[in-house]
C-alpha cells in the first residue's frame, strides 16, 4: 500500500512539474515577451480575418476558445483556467468586477477608445469603464411573420402578446431564466433588476401561465433558424440575432417594446486578474477597436458595433443592414434597463424558472 | 502468473485519480453546505431535503428513469430481433452486419443528434416522442451487439439437441437460446440504460428545452446557477438509482444461471 501512495504521489509532483514547464513559455517575439493569448469568446461572435490580423501584426498565436453562456464562462474563471481576454455581458462583468476577478485596462495601451460610440460607454455595470470596453450591444424584443402575426396584435399588446392564444404553438421563448423573467417582470410594469419577492412570485406566475397556456418552444440559438425557416411565427430575441433573421426572411419584423421597455445590453472586453499576458491582452482590445476589425466582426456577426463609424457606415444606404429595424437598438427609453448584478435574487429565478418548464 | 497483476496498477492509479477522487468531491459538496473551504465546512443533510420535499425535482427523477426503461426495453425489442437474425446468417455476412451496426458509431453522438434535430425540426412530432427517437437510434447499436454477441458464441448443437428431444421451434428457443442469451441482453441493458438515464444533450437539443431531464437539472446547477452542493445532492441521487437499478438486474441475471 505504501509503494502504492508514493507512486500516486509522484504521479501527481509529475503532472504538476509538467503543467508549470508548459506555462514556461519561450519568450515571443513581440514587446512583451509571450507568444500566446488565450481569448474566450462567445460563439460565432468575430470577423472570419481578425484573429488572422492579430498574429500576424503581433507574431503571437491566439488561442481562441468559445463558451456558451456567461455562467458557464464564470465557471470555468473560477476553475482556475487562464485567459487573457472574455467578454461576458454586462451583470457579469459587474459581478466579476465585485469579486475582484478583473483588472483595470491600461488605456495607455488601448487609445482607440475615441473609436466607441458614446451611447455605449459608462454603462451602470462599470460606469467609466475602469474594466471593460464595449465589444456589441443590443436589445431583446419580438421577431414575428408578418404574415401570420398581426403587427397591431404585436405593438399594442407588447410582451403579453406572447399569452395571446391566438398564437398558441406558434412561440419561441428564451431559454434563459435571465431573459425570461425579463420579459414577464416588464410585461408586469415592473423593473426587470426588481429584489421584490413579490413581483419576482407574480413574474413567475406570469410564467407558467404562458407555459400552459401556449405550449411554447424553449430555445436559444436554435430559434434562429427556426424563425427563418417558419418553424414557428414568433420568438424572443436578441436584436442582433433578430436582425440576421430579418436579412434572411422578408417576412419577419421586429419589435423591442417601447411602452414595457426591454433589456438593453452590451458585451464588453475585460482583463481577468489572472491573466498571462495583460500588455498582449490591452494591444487586442486596441486592436479589435480599429476600424477594420470592428467592420469585420459587424459585418460577420450581425450584432451592432461598438465603433461609432462602422455602425453608421452599416446602416447608411448600401451598408449590409440597410433598413433592418432590428440592427441598431433604439435608445433614450426610460423604461429599458440595463441587468444588475443580484445574487440572491438570481439563484431564486434559477431555480423558479427549472419550475417553469415544468409546471 | 502472480507478476501480471502488477499490470493492473497503471488502471488503478487512473480510476484514483480519475473515478475515485471526484466521487469523494461529490459527495463531500452534497453533505456541505456552499463555502467550498474546508476551513468553513459544515456538513448537512439540506440538499437533500430540498431535492425531496419539491415534487418538481422528484418528477424530473421519476421522468428520467421512465424515459430510460421504455428505452431500454425498445432496444430490447427491436435490438433482440435484430441480433437473432445476424446471427444466424454466413460467417461472412454476419461480418458486413457487424460492420453496419457499427457504422453510424464511428461518426460522433452529437453530431449525430444534431443531424437528427434537422431531420425532426419541421415533423411536428412532440418534444418527447423526438427524445425517444434519438435515444432509441443512439444506443440501439450497444443493444444488438451485446446480444449478438452472445446469441453467436452459443453452441448451435444444443437446438438441434432440444428438437431431438422433442422441443418444437417455438419451445427450443424459449428453453434453449433465449436462456442463453440473458447475459447479452443483461450487459445490453447495462450499455443502454446506464447512459440513457443520465442523458442530458439529446433531450436538450431535441427536446426544445421542455424536456428537462436528471442530467440537466445537474448541469443546470453546475453551469448556470452555480449551486454545486445541490448539483452534487442530484447526481449523488441519481447515482444511488443507478445502482439500486444494477443490483436487481445482476440479481436477475444469477437468477436465472442458478436455475
Amino acid at each position: 500500500m505504501k509503494k502504492f501512495i508514493s507512486l500516486l504521489l509522484t504521479l501527481a509532483m509529475a503532472l504538476t512539474l509538467g503543467a508549470c514547464s508548459s506555462d514556461d513559455a519561450d519568450a515571443g517575439n513581440n514587446e512583451y515577451g509571450c507568444d500566446v493569448l488565450n481569448v474566450y469568446n462567445w460563439g460565432v461572435y468575430i470577423g472570419e480575418d481578425v484573429i488572422n490580423n492579430f498574429q500576424d501584426e503581433f507574431n503571437v498565436k491566439v488561442n481562441y476558445s468559445l463558451f456558451e453562456s456567461n455562467e458557464a464562462m464564470y465557471t470555468k474563471i473560477l476553475g482556475g483556467s487562464h485567459y487573457d481576454v472574455l467578454v461576458p455581458s454586462d451583470y457579469m462583468i459587474e459581478r466579476m468586477i465585485e469579486e475582484d476577478l478583473l483588472q483595470p485596462i491600461d488605456k495607455n495601451i488601448v487609445t482607440n477608445l475615441d473609436n466607441l460610440y458614446d451611447g455605449v460607454l459608462n454603462k451602470p455595470y462599470d460606469p467609466d469603464n475602469t474594466y471593460s470596453v464595449p465589444y456589441f450591444w443590443g436589445n431583446v424584443g419580438i421577431v414575428y411573420d408578418k404574415t401570420i402575426v398581426s403587427e397591431d396584435d404585436v405593438v399594442s399588446q407588447e410582451w403579453e402578446v406572447l399569452r395571446n392564444e391566438k398564437y398558441k404553438g406558434q412561440i419561441y421563448m428564451y431559454d434563459s431564466e435571465r431573459d425570461s423573467f425579463m420579459v414577464a417582470l416588464k410585461a408586469l410594469g415592473y423593473s426587470m433588476n426588481t429584489e421584490n419577492e413579490d413581483e419576482i412570485n407574480e413574474a413567475y406566475e406570469w410564467l407558467v401561465e404562458l407555459d400552459q397556456k401556449m405550449e411554447p418552444a424553449y430555445a436559444t440559438d436554435e430559434a434562429i433558424d427556426g424563425l427563418i425557416f417558419g418553424e414557428k411565427a414568433m420568438g424572443v430575441m436578441y436584436s442582433g440575432d433578430a436582425a440576421y433573421i430579418l436579412s434572411e426572411n422578408e417576412n419577419m419584423a421586429f419589435y423591442a417594446p417601447e411602452k414595457s421597455g426591454t433589456n438593453y445590453w452590451n458585451d464588453a472586453m475585460v482583463i481577468p486578474s489572472n491573466a498571462d499576458c495583460p500588455g498582449l491582452a490591452n494591444e487586442f482590445i486596441n486592436f479589435v477597436l480599429e476600424y477594420d476589425q470592428s467592420y469585420d466582426n459587424a459585418a460577420t456577426v450581425g450584432y451592432a458595433s461598438s465603433n461609432a463609424e462602422v455602425l453608421a457606415d452599416m446602416t447608411a444606404a448600401g451598408g449590409d443592414f440597410e433598413g433592418n429595424d432590428a440592427y441598431i437598438p433604439r435608445e433614450q427609453n426610460d423604461k429599458d434597463e440595463v441587468f444588475r448584478n443580484n445574487e440572491p435574487v438570481r439563484e431564486m429565478i434559477s431555480e423558479l424558472w427549472i419550475k417553469v418548464k415544468n409546471s | 502468473m502472480k507478476s501480471f497483476r502488477r499490470m493492473v496498477y497503471p488502471y488503478i492509479i487512473w480510476a484514483g485519480i480519475f473515478i475515485v477522487i471526484p466521487m469523494l468531491m461529490i459527495v463531500f459538496y452534497a453533505f456541505s453546505k456552499e463555502g467550498n473551504a474546508v476551513m468553513t465546512v459544515s456538513f448537512t443533510l439540506d440538499n437533500f431535503i430540498r431535492f425531496f420535499s419539491d415534487s418538481i425535482f422528484v418528477n424530473v427523477l421519476l421522468r428520467s428513469l421512465k424515459l430510460a426503461i421504455i428505452t431500454t426495453i425498445i432496444c430490447i425489442v427491436i435490438g433482440y430481433p435484430c441480433a437473432y437474425f445476424m446471427a444466424q446468417l454466413k460467417p461472412n455476412s454476419q461480418t458486413l452486419m457487424v460492420l453496419l451496426v457499427t457504422f453510424p458509431m464511428w461518426i460522433n453522438m452529437l453530431v449525430r443528434t444534431y443531424a437528427w434535430r434537422g431531420l425532426l425540426i419541421e415533423s411536428g412530432l412532440s418534444p418527447e416522442l423526438k427524445v425517444y427517437i434519438g435515444m432509441i437510434y443512439n444506443f440501439l447499436p450497444f443493444m444488438i451487439l451485446q446480444v449478438y454477441t452472445s446469441l453467436s458464441k452459443m453452441d448451435r448443437d444444443l437446438i438441434t439437441a432440444a428438437h431431438d428431444l422433442g422441443c418444437d421451434n417455438k419451445k427450443a428457443f424459449l428453453k434453449v437460446t433465449l436462456p442463453l442469451s440473458v447475459p447479452g441482453i443483461i450487459s445490453g441493458i447495462t450499455l443502454v440504460f446506464l447512459p440513457a438515464v443520465s442523458s442530458f444533450f439529446i433531450p436538450r437539443l431535441l427536446g426544445g428545452g421542455s424536456y428537462v431531464l436528471v442530467g440537466n437539472l445537474v448541469e443546470n446547477y453546475f453551469v448556470t446557477t452555480g449551486d454545486w452542493n445541490f448539483g452534487s445532492a442530484i447526481s449523488l441521487i441519481m447515482t444511488v438509482v443507478i445502482l439500486i437499478s444494477m443490483y436487481f438486474t445482476r440479481k436477475f441475471d444469477y437468477s436465472k444461471e442458478d436455475r
